[in-house]
């Protein structure tokens, strides 16, 4: 007589979701400086991607990076976007102004907006930039659940929504699938900015904050929810920083 | 233009970071392009030069649309560029120097693109065999085709139809939608399949057997041996196991020589049989993925094909458990014919989620296959030949009997799932095979 071994059960190794660094300096951080890290980090994974070898699970992989931070005022525009969204003269931009390697039309970063840059080899996620981009727009619908609001994704305008004004920009940047860039949801701080642009090239569309449909809301408060949607999300289980890595905890401060 | 992702059926071209006459190493960056709010560095697989560019920064291109033209040698560059010039980017010649786009295994070189390593995106070659879309202004599209134009949003007027007179097929519509992005994978190692149906196998008459070289001789790997090498090699790093059935195919012979005369052949009619099995046995089409075991959408069965000059191509039968019996043997000639003429697409040949390898032509009695790497299993399909049986009631019969083999990633599939996968096979194909036809 054959033996059920159906209902025999061993343990799943592959059931361990992959750790991956969580950064979240306390200062502002200058925008040239959190693209630097970035870069570093997508490097990393870089040198480790050429030298692998598929389906050899028996390497260990560098572990991917998330960081949370915030900038001081700043302009980025992407690779392919248009001066023409820019309502300043770029060559005196009212604060500093970043071509940089992503995708989309200009932005604006400022205090009181809470950005996550996931430095992500999508070959252990999905080679798919499209499903990269909803993943992060849901990242930001969960938040919101959290806060009892309902974001919304509105079709061919990347990003999330909430009563017709936008809360969250999103613009990522690819090296052999290793993203870089990502999410900026505003959550306080002064919106003035980006009158000074037509955000993500889009004439006529407001620009939100959470902050107008929960008063007194701070970043404090949201960075937790966004630490856990992208950790819930991407199937990330976070590791603190090393001493080795405490040079990327905080911004370039004058030494004395 | 290549997909980066299914979703994606055209690109912008941000900029072009070599100009035309550059050299280009293996995987270093060539163009940068734009989809959504997502960029994207799109690298060569091969070492050449740029040779054209035939759409500038900052325009749009479908995915799978030559955008330019990398060759292995600098004395190529002009032939190239008279090429491109003529071609004027819309539909590329179809002769085997045929430029292919940068990210889709660049250069004129052997094979299609078996030899790309890991790293880059793999694009779609741009069409083989450009054809009028629309002829006395009328789109023809079959209705499978229309179908799912209108599902996956696909404008069909945009579609290059790669059926008779220029008839858009299901698969030309997918292609455009840029099917999922995957690594090129290549079948098991030893020789294989494909001679089902197309008459006789050729006796052979001097030699027999395949060489590549004559005594004495070493002779270096060709791109797609090397290719077979490196996934045979990466199939040892998986815990393998094997189990076997054999399967009593009077029942399947009987039906084989009614709808043979329709043009079904003995792999169409297997690969829908495993399909259909398959379809009811998600876990043995599933994958090991590092983030866990990953199901796919689909059934999409690869069948092993050898080629004349050495190496195999597994061509894939998409959704073999939807397709019908007559269309799959219809797509199935036209795979192995453009696997040979080596015109394949690469989601042609590298989407298959589990692999059928039959050397039965040959009166093979048993064997067994090498897993292809970021699959779970594969199924090695003997010959049929009279045996003596004896029944459960002590009677003694003849029947002709065929082994099949399943070679499966033990991380995913376990023996209980392969035998109950092959247990429901056998009794589809004993008791029922004339239901594959439906």
């Amino acid at each position: 007589m054959p033996i059920d071994i159906c209902t025999l059960e061993t343990p799943n190794q592959g059931a361990q979701r992959p750790s991956a660094f969580l950064f979240e300096p306390q200062q502002l951080v200058p925008f040239s400086v959190a693209w630097s890290w970035q870069q570093h980090w997508q490097e990393r994974l870089l040198a480790f991607s050429t030298r692998s070898v598929q389906n050899d699970h028996e390497v260990v992989q560098p572990p991917e990076a998330v960081w949370l931070l915030q900038h001081p005022s700043c302009y980025t525009l992407g690779r392919g976007a248009s001066d023409q969204h820019l309502l300043f003269d770029p060559a005196e931009p009212p604060a500093p102004l970043h071509r940089i390697d992503r995708g989309g039309e200009v932005t604006h970063h400022m205090p009181g907006q809470l950005v996550a840059y996931p430095v992500l080899d999508l070959h252990r996620h999905q080679c798919d930039l499209h499903w990269y981009l909803r993943q992060l727009e849901q990242v930001v619908i969960d938040v919101l659940v959290q806060l009892d609001l309902e974001g919304e994704r509105i079709e061919g305008m990347t990003g999330v929504w909430l009563d017709g004004r936008k809360l969250a920009a999103i613009g990522v940047g690819c090296r052999r699938w290793i993203t870089q860039h990502g999410l900026a949801l505003n959550v306080s701080g002064n919106l003035s900015g980006f009158d000074a642009v037509v955000p993500c090239g889009l004439k006529g569309k407001a620009v939100g904050r959470l902050s107008e449909w929960i008063p007194g809301l701070r970043v404090e408060d949201v960075q937790p929810l966004l630490r856990d949607a992208l950790g819930q999300r991407f199937g990330l289980r976070w590791q603190g920083p090393g001493a080795a890595f405490s040079h990327l905890m905080i911004a370039d401060e004058p030494r004395g | 233009m290549p997909a980066l992702s299914s979703t994606m059926t055209e690109g912008k071209i941000v900029e072009w970071l070599k100009k035309p006459g550059d050299k280009v190493g293996r995987g270093e960056s060539v163009l940068v392009v734009e989809s959504d709010k997502a960029d994207m560095d799109v690298e060569s697989f091969n070492e050449g030069y740029l040779a054209a560019v035939l759409m500038p920064a900052g325009s749009t291109a479908p995915v799978g649309e030559t955008i330019g033209l990398i060759v292995e040698t600098e004395a190529e560059i002009a032939e190239a560029q008279a090429k491109g010039g003529g071609a004027g980017g819309a539909s590329p010649a179809p002769s085997s120097e045929a430029p292919s786009s940068p990210p889709a295994a660049a250069a004129p070189a052997p094979a299609p693109a078996v030899a790309a390593p890991v790293v880059a995106p793999p694009a779609p070659v741009p069409a083989a065999a450009p054809a009028p879309v629309v002829s006395d202004g009328r789109l023809v599209a079959s209705p499978r085709a229309k179908k799912l134009a209108s599902q996956m949003g696909v404008n069909l007027a945009s579609v290059r139809g790669s059926g008779p007179n220029g008839r858009i097929q299901a698969e030309d519509v997918e292609r455009a939608a840029g099917r999922p992005v995957s690594v090129p994978r290549v079948g098991e190692g030893t020789s294989a399949a494909i001679v089902a149906g197309a008459g006789a196998p050729a006796v052979p008459t001097a030699q027999a057997g395949n060489s590549f070289g004559a005594p004495g001789e070493t002779v270096a790997f060709n791109t797609l041996q090397a290719a077979v090498n490196r996934n045979m090699e990466a199939s040892l790093a998986v815990p393998c196991f094997r189990v076997g059935y054999t399967i009593t195919t009077d029942k399947l012979d009987v039906f084989y020589k009614q709808v043979k005369p329709k043009g079904v052949t003995m792999t169409a009619l297997l690969a829908k049989a495993v399909a259909v099995t398959l379809a009811r046995h998600p876990q043995v089409n599933a994958a090991t993925t590092a983030a866990g075991m990953a199901y796919p959408a689909d059934v999409n069965v690869a069948v092993a094909v050898a080629m004349e000059d050495g190496g195999l191509i597994t061509p894939v039968l998409r959704q073999a458990d939807r397709t019908d019996l007559y269309e799959m043997s219809r797509q199935w000639a036209d795979l192995v014919k453009r696997s040979r003429s080596k015109q394949l697409q690469p989601e042609e040949y590298s989407t298959g989620t589990f692999t059928l390898s039959n050397l039965g032509m040959f009166g093979v009695d048993r064997f067994d296959a090498i897993l292809p790497p970021g699959t779970g299993a594969i199924l090695a399909v003997a010959a049929s030949r009279p045996t003596v049986v004896a029944g459960k009631d002590g009677s003694i019969s003849v029947k002709r009997q065929m082994q099949v083999n399943l070679t499966a990633d033990h991380r995913v599939i376990y023996g209980a799932d392969g035998a109950a996968f092959l247990k429901d096979l056998a009794e589809l194909i004993e008791t029922r095979p004339d239901s594959l036809a439906i």
